[in-house]
This record gives C-alpha cells, structure tokens and sequence, in this order.
C-alpha cells in the first residue's frame, strides 16, 4: 500500500507541476495518420474488444499520438467495423485475440471486454510479452488475484495498468490533494452513488447472441452493477483512506427490470474501514436522479464530486485552546458569504458564472485554495484521455503507472467481496493482515 | 490555585455572512453547549426573518399585509416597532422598507445594474416607512401600499448579535466577543488580561489595513461601508447603502461605524448616518445618548481618507467602557470633531 500511495502522490505533483507541459501537448492530433507520422517511436498496441466502452477508449486513442493501433480484435463482427471506425485507422482486425497476440510487432493491448475473459486476456498479454491496459474490474474471481500477480512478477518490466480512470482526473487528484493536506479533517465517511434511469439491455437484433450483448446481466460472465459501477467508487473510497475495507455488508436484488437477467437491478453495500471509518455505495437502474457521484465527509469539510464537479464545503469546527489568545477582530461592512454556503467550488472558473460581488467572493475561495497549492482554473482534459496517455507514458518513459496491479486488485477483490456480501447476506470480512 | 480559562472560538455561516463567537470560561463543553445555543437561535431568527426564504415570518408578512392585517410574534414586533422608531427619528434615512430599491439596482442577485429615473421614480411609489402601520394592541402589522417589502438587513445582524449577547450573559458568560461578518459586533466584558477587546477598523481602501483599531469593552459597535457590495459602470463606482427618499446610491461616503449599548441600534445607525452624512448625524447625537459615531470620508483623489468623530449630547458614564481609537496611518488626514483629547473617549456608553 505505502508503494502505491508513494506512486500516486508522486504523479499528481508531476500532474500538477507539469500541467501546462500536458497542456501543451496536441490535444486532438487529427487523425490517427497524422499522429502517426508525427511520431516513430509510438506504443505499436493492439485493441481487444471494441464494443461500447473499447470504442470510447478508441475515440481517445485516436487524438494521441504517443500510441499507433495496429490491430482490433472482436467476436461479434458489428463491433469489429465499430472499432475501425472509432480508431479512424486501418488496424488489421481479428477474431481470435490469440492471433492478435501472436503479433511479434504489437508492444501493447488494451483490453475492454466482459469482465470474466479479464484475467485470461491479461495473463495471455503479459505471456505474450505485450504491455497490458486491462479495463475495470481488473479480475472477475477471487482465485485470479493470484495468479495475475505471480504472472506480472515473471514479467516485471512489462507495464500493467488498470482502467481505473478517476484516478487519472485532475478533478480527483486535487480532491485527494484537499483529503492529504486535511481540508477536511478527519474522514470517516465516503458516500458514492451511480443511478441511472436505464434498462442496461441493449438491442440484439439476432436472439443467439443475447448473452454476447447483454452479458453485463449474466452472472456467468458479469460481476452486475457492483462490478461495473462500484468498482470505480470502491477505489475511489481505497484511495481517500489508503487502505483496503476489513469487511462489507450489503444487500440487493432484480426488483425492477424482471426480464430474465440475473444481475441485480439495485445494490447497496457498506464497507467498513480500519479504525471506524466506512464507505456507502449504492446504485440503481430505476432512478437517475444523483448519476455518477461521491460525497467525502470529514470533521472539518465535505467535499462533493461528480464527475466534472467538485464542491467544499467547511465545517464549522470550534477551537478550543487554554489561555488568553491574542484577540485582534476586524470590523468593517458585512462580509459576504452568501456564494460560500454554497460551498466553495474545485474549479473556481468553470463555476464563476455570475458577476459583481459573488465572484468576488469565488476570487477569494480561489486565492485560498491556490493558498494550499491546489487551484485549477478548469478540468484540463477528459480523464479516459488522461489515464492512455499516463498508459504510453508509463511503457515509453518509465513513468509510474497511474493505477497499478496492487490498486487494481485491491478494487477487484472489494466488488468480488461485496458481491459475496449481497448474495449470502452475511457479513464478509478480508483475510487478518499479517503484520 | 487559579485554573487558565479555556477560550472557545466558533464561526457559523448565517444570514448570508459568517457569525465569529470567542468565549472565555472554565469549562470547554459549557462553553461548546452554549455556542450550539446562540447559532441555533441566529438559525432561527434567520428562518422568521429572511426576505430570501418564502416560508419565513418576514415573508409571510410581506406577502399579506397589504390585503390585510398581519398577527406578528412579539419579539419580531418589538424589532419592526424599533425599525420603525428609527426610520422616524432618522426622517427615513434608515428604512427597513428599501428593499425594492435594492432589486431595481441589482443588488439582491449578486450583480448590479443602473435603473432608470423612470424606474427608480416607479418603485419610489411602494417604498418608505410611512406605508408601514403597527398596532400595539393587537400586534399586528398593515401596509397601505401593494408592493412594500420589509427588509430587515440593516438592523437584523445587529439583533442577532444583542440575542447572542442576551444568552451569553443568561449563561454567565462574562467575557465573549460576537460578530456577524464583522459588520455588526458586541464586545463582553475583556479577554483575560486585557481591558477590553482590540477590534481593527477597516481601512475603506484595503482589506488588509486598519484604518484605526479600537479597545472595546461591553458596547456594540457597526459598521455601513461602501467596499464590499458595489458594481461598476464605466469610471462610476455605484455602493449597495442606498438613500431611501432619492432611490440611489449614497456617494461621497465611504463608510460610517457607530458604537452603542445594543448591537440593533449601532445597526440601523450606521446606516442611516452613512445616508444623512456627518451634518445631519450631528443633529441626530445632539438630542441623543450613549453614541459615538465614526466616518470615513473620501479626500481628494486616490485613496485618501478624512474621519470625523462626533459623540452624543449625552453619553453616561458607568465607568465600565473604554472605548479608545489609537491612530495608526498617516494617510487620513485626522479631523476630529468634539472629541476629547489623549485619542480616549473619557465617556462611557454602557448597556
């Protein structure tokens, strides 16, 4: 853990040092071609699953230039033109990632497909000599925690990376600057949320490939709503309090959309942490009111993050000292609070819509948390772009990886555990640390 | 052998400012139980008073008294008999019915804009205290024009401040200081080992500087200044602290600081002082006990200042204030008025 924390620091003082050196980059090369030629020695990668979240990934990795798409490979013949498209490349494409890997010129794949080929893609990538950026939830068992791990310590110079990508968002870095440098005082409790008002079925024009399409909702290939939305927050919460959870209670079940799936529609779980400090998670498929959303709430401040927000709001804390303080008090014309009850804004700028007196006052909320060294005028870049360009960093330059193996399994484990937790109703607790 | 006293200070974020609380006292959760109280009774006094909030009592009032007879809960009754009080004896330079003004010049939104004559003369019309009828005996309140408004922001602070100051002494508190968002503020008896409270004025110009820091010791002390809502147009700077009869902008004042007995009264004071200007206050403390005012007023160009100070006809003495203003720069030019010398005010205002 301590490695990992090490790492994590480490990049977000290099992000926010070198911010103006990311920005500096070409943020939208064009197309593929030109980002190509403008750069010889690029990560040569191929892609393995370009359905819905391979192709967002695809659409990123075409504006930079650092990485070269050689190949796409997919099973379901729609999604292989999908890719292709999404690239705006000419990859070789396959249907057997296999044949993919037998690619001596491929140095690199990413992989976005159903969670249960996770861990037998990353391992066959990493035997395969490739650099390896598997999507979120990093393993689907429990069992492949270990089997990853001894594959990546018999390939330690190859680069494996976790598409956690919060991690990767500037708005997130800051939050946990503000969590590091005690903004908010003690924390002893993290609420996040993902709802959504949608049915998670897609169309499957053919019935035979029901469950291809619609695997999210099958519990032989998918780790449900705890896997695909959790994840992101259950890393959120592990790296807020540097830890891992000791144990998890939960609940959950198809209430809504009874249509055969087998993946629950709404789940709620508890995390608790070492010295009492918890993690709430709830997410639903019926309601989309609160979307995508984590609450950090200490002794001294809240902090509320969606995904291109974040809010602070301070605690009235008391001091209590002994003794007669030197007592010097300002008097003058009111001053305003009226814009800091609605909690002081992450970034000043993009919130700064009014004029006159508010934003005086956000001018002031900004001075205080430049004052901390933690002010950015506006989210600099989207944090999928960021997470492939930390990926190509880490391969080319020996850059930390931004979400590693121990961040990744520690987030995997988490989902599987909850899981456990909702399926049994009973009380799961992790393994006693040996000290 | 003596215990050091704990020292308990909370801030509480109320009536679109931030109330400080500084207490002394023995005992650290004596001291946090009652801070609780007072923010929660500046809570409530915010909930029965905000022009902001459709379902407070102020509200409520606002939208019915023209229609009818208005039933008010005492202690709000006495704060508007005592608004009112003010705006007579100040021939309307304080007006708690200014609020509309406000809202034409844009300052209720955060943003200002220039209204138009037209317009200022339009909302003229549903302005002014005159329109405002209280009966004592049956407590109610009657507006006989549709579209007054009560606005209590110049006096309610300070009213917060004399409830906290009422609590503070109901719990034997003997040594506290209370600010809503350093405009209105109560200095009780003195920190351990001072003789009163240091409290810095502001200089006009800059945040950062005091123009004159003052000893304070049980007496309230507010200040209207023209530096922290205004807006610009052009080279014209236009301050939110309105002048009731002519519907615009107070000019040629930068800020009036006026120190009382009760915190209300030092409220709706600077207020009215900072609108009549320092001719007409002298007239007013002539008749008048238990005052000193302060002003700071604009001098040449660039950021220069001149202060004046004038005091009641009659400030009693109890001997228990000590209300002393030590010079500190050399940019404001100094003028004092009827002020007795050493820079201390020999008089005392007391509560």
């Amino acid at each position: 853990m301590k490695d990992r924390d090490e790492v994590t620091r480490r990049n977000f003082l290099k992000t926010a040092a070198s911010f103006a050196a990311v920005a500096a980059l070409p943020q939208v090369a064009g197309t593929s071609d030109s980002a190509q030629a403008a750069s010889n020695d690029a990560v040569r990668y191929g892609f393995i699953g370009t359905g819905t979240q391979g192709c967002t990934l695809l659409r990123f990795l075409a504006t930079i230039p650092e990485g070269r798409c050689l190949a796409t490979c997919d099973i379901y013949p729609p999604n292989v033109q999908k890719g292709v498209e999404a690239i705006g490349a000419k990859p070789d494409t396959y249907d057997d990632y296999r044949r993919l890997l037998d690619r001596k010129d491929v140095d690199a794949v990413l992989i976005a497909t159903p969670l249960y080929l996770h861990a037998r893609m990353t391992m066959d990538a990493l035997d395969a000599g490739k650099h390896v950026f598997i999507e979120k939830s990093m393993f689907f068992k429990e069992a492949e925690a270990e089997q990853i791990r001894q594959a990546v310590a018999v390939h330690p110079k190859q680069v494996l990376q976790v598409g956690l990508h919060r991690r990767s968002g500037v708005l997130f870095q800051i939050a946990i600057e503000m969590v590091r440098k005690g903004a908010l005082g003690k924390i002893l409790l993290v609420q996040s949320r993902v709802t959504t008002n949608s049915t998670w079925r897609r169309p499957v024009a053919d019935a035979k490939f029901e469950r291809l399409i619609n695997w999210r909702m099958y519990r032989e290939y998918s780790g449900g709503l705890m896997a695909e939305m959790g994840s992101h927050f259950i890393d959120i919460a592990n790296w807020v309090y540097e830890a891992e959870p000791v144990s998890v209670i939960g609940t959950g079940g198809i209430d809504y959309w009874k249509d055969g799936r087998e993946t629950q529609d709404n789940v709620q779980a508890i995390f608790d942490y070492p010295d009492g400090r918890r993690h709430t998670f709830n997410s639903m498929l019926f309601n989309g009111h609160h979307a995508n959303g984590v609450v950090i709430m200490g002794d001294q401040g809240t902090l509320e993050l969606k995904d291109d927000r974040g809010i602070y709001f301070r605690e009235p804390v008391a001091k209590i000292s002994t003794g007669a303080a030197k007592e010097n008090w300002w008097a003058g014309a009111t001053v305003s609070k009226a814009a800091m009850q609605k909690g002081i804004p992450i970034f000043p700028e993009r919130e700064a819509k009014d004029s006159g007196f508010v934003d005086r006052e956000l001018g002031y909320a900004r001075r205080w948390l430049a004052s901390m060294g933690i002010y950015q005028p506006e989210e600099p870049y989207d944090p999928y772009w960021g997470e492939l360009v930390n990926f190509f960093a880490s391969i080319r330059e020996g850059k930390p990886v931004i979400a590693p193996l121990e961040v990744g399994t520690a987030d995997a484990m988490a989902v599987i555990n909850a899981n456990r937790a909702i399926d049994t109703g009973q009380k799961v607790s992790w393994p006693k640390k040996v000290a | 052998m003596r215990v050091a006293l704990t020292r308990y200070e909370a801030f509480h974020q109320a009536m679109g400012t931030e109330f400080t609380l500084v207490t002394y006292g023995e005992d650290a959760q004596y001291l946090t139980a009652v801070g609780r109280e007072i923010f929660e009774e500046i809570d409530r006094l915010e909930a029965q008073m905000s022009k902001y909030n459709p379902k407070s009592e102020l509200s409520v009032i606002n939208r019915s008294a023209a229609r009818r007879s208005v039933c008010v809960e005492p202690k709000l009754f006495e704060l508007l008999a005592h608004a009112v009080h003010y705006s007579q004896s100040t021939e309307g330079a304080f007006d708690a019915t200014a609020g509309p003004l406000m809202k034409a010049w844009g300052f209720f939104r955060g943003k200002g804009r220039v209204p138009r004559n037209s317009e200022i003369a339009k909302v003229l019309r549903r302005v002014g205290y005159r329109h405002l009828h209280l009966n004592r005996v049956d407590r109610t309140i009657r507006f006989d024009v549709h579209g007054l408004e009560l606005d209590l922001g110049a006096i309610g602070k300070g009213y917060a401040v004399d409830r906290a100051v009422d609590i503070l002494r109901y719990y034997g508190i003997t040594r506290a200081l209370v600010s809503s968002g350093t405009s209105s503020l109560y200095a009780l008896g003195a920190p351990p080992g001072a003789r009163g409270w240091s409290i810095r004025l502001r200089n006009p110009y800059s945040m950062q500087r005091a123009a004159d820091v003052i000893c304070l010791r049980n007496c309230s002390l507010s200040t209207s200044g023209n530096y922290e809502k205004f807006f610009k147009v052009g080279a014209k700077t236009y301050a939110h602290i309105l002048d009731p009869t002519s519907g615009k902008p107070v000019e040629n004042m930068l800020a009036a600081i006026v120190l009382a007995p009760h915190a209300c009264d030092a409220d709706a004071l600077s207020t009215a002082f900072y609108v009549q200007g320092v001719a007409r206050s002298r007239e007013y403390l002539a008749t008048s006990r238990n005052l000193i005012a302060l002003f700071y007023l604009p001098q040449g160009s660039g950021r220069k200042f001149r202060r004046v100070i004038l005091r009641s006809g009659s400030t009693n003495s109890t001997g228990a204030v000590l209300a002393r203003i030590a010079k500190r720069k050399a940019n404001a030019a100094g003028v004092r008025t009827r002020r007795s010398g050493g820079g201390t005010f020999s008089r005392a205002i007391s509560r």
